[in-house]
């Protein structure tokens, strides 16, 4: 355990056992997920870095989103998503999930996924190398100390929001509201 | 075999055109009434696997053409014969007005999932198949987003530059 951080231990344990044992849930989306399996892996092995992945949104906490999010698979990212544990922390990976990348004029894939849920990183290129999944992992860390990575805190805040731009490129969702949508207190509780 | 294939094929059906730029490749256009015979004498000549069934669009000669990539596992295969295994590529053109065409299913049962691609992305019907519902798109849209008179960059400013960031003030 490195010394200089015994006093971000003791003020606060739980964040720090938080932020160094991220489970990554296992989801495929286009072609980014070939950099995945050598990241966790023995040639890159994250878990050096606490990640690990896991079969199940709820018991995850880290979502990577890895290349083109075509229509169909946005449904599947709400749904998953929604389904993991807070604090959670979702991550685009690659240019597409950015602004479309090369699919910019594509009929079916999805634009700016932050317009349907929150991201609280982004690692751009195409594709970007295995190292840059740490180099995001460890500004992820930073954001957690500094209490910046709050996708999560958002998505329940502005969930009106999400949930109409998911419906405005879904169509009606099949599943109910995650927070209520109508009460206008909604947001004050956290 | 391929020269006596091409002499055979050309002896049974009349306004065929074959050519044929490689050895191991061999395009065969005819009109669309003589494809289903076609693919049956090909069946029967040792080309029993349909490895795709795709279209294009000419829009400029105001037509669609489809084509069928046949090829055979057993008798043409190389290390079995020696020989290159044999690729036909057979090429009918069916008009834009009237996109209809028949189905192959009778003859190649796995052309099932490629004419609901092509009926989905192409707009071609094909009479005769028994579920024509969609296959891989989620949306509906106006023109089928493969024909290229489909405008993608309009249909993306209205599909998805429209739906507005998510910003923290509006609560």
């Amino acid at each position: 355990m490195d010394r200089n951080q015994i006093t971000k231990w003791l003020k606060a344990p739980a964040k720090m056992a938080n932020k160094y044992s991220l489970h990554a849930i296992y989801f495929c989306t286009g072609c980014g997920i070939i950099e995945v399996p050598p990241v966790i892996t023995s040639r890159w092995d994250a878990e050096r870095f606490g990640i690990i992945p896991v079969a199940t949104p709820r018991q995850a906490n880290l979502f990577l989103i890895t290349g083109y999010v075509s229509v169909k698979t946005l449904r599947a990212i709400i749904r998953t998503y929604e389904q993991m544990l807070e604090p959670k922390y979702a991550i685009g990976f690659g240019s597409c999930p950015i602004n479309g990348g090369m699919y910019w004029d594509s009929y079916n894939t999805i634009k700016h996924l932050d317009k349907y849920i929150p991201i609280d990183g982004w690692i751009a290129g195409c594709m970007p190398r295995p190292e840059a999944i740490f180099i995001a992992v460890t500004h992820l860390w930073t954001l957690i100390d500094k209490e910046m990575a709050n996708g999560y805190i958002r998505y329940r805040e502005n969930y009106k929001s999400y949930r109409r731009n998911q419906e405005m490129a879904l169509g009606k969702l099949e599943w109910p509201p995650l927070f209520p949508v109508s009460d206008e207190s909604q947001g004050n509780e956290q | 075999m391929n020269k006596s294939l091409k002499e055979k094929l050309e002896a049974t059906f009349k306004d065929i055109r074959t050519a044929s730029s490689e050895d191991s490749r061999m395009a065969v256009s005819a009109e669309s009434d003589n494809v289903l015979a076609l693919l049956r004498f090909l069946k029967d000549a040792g080309f029993n696997h349909l490895s795709l069934l795709s279209a294009v669009d000419w829009i400029e000669d105001d037509c669609f053409e489809l084509c069928f990539i046949l090829t055979s596992y057993m008798q043409n295969d190389d290390e079995v014969t020696g020989r290159q295994r044999l690729h036909i590529i057979l090429k009918t053109r069916i008009p834009r007005e009237k996109p209809q065409f028949k189905t192959v299913i009778g003859i190649f049962p796995n052309a099932e999932p490629y004419e609901r691609e092509i009926h989905e992305l192409f707009g071609i019907k094909f009479e005769g198949h028994p579920r024509l519902i969609p296959l891989l798109l989620e949306r509906e849209y106006e023109i089928p987003p493969f024909r290229k008179d489909f405008d993608t960059r309009k249909y993306v400013q209205e599909a998805f530059e429209k739906i507005p960031f998510v910003d923290d003030k509006d609560k």
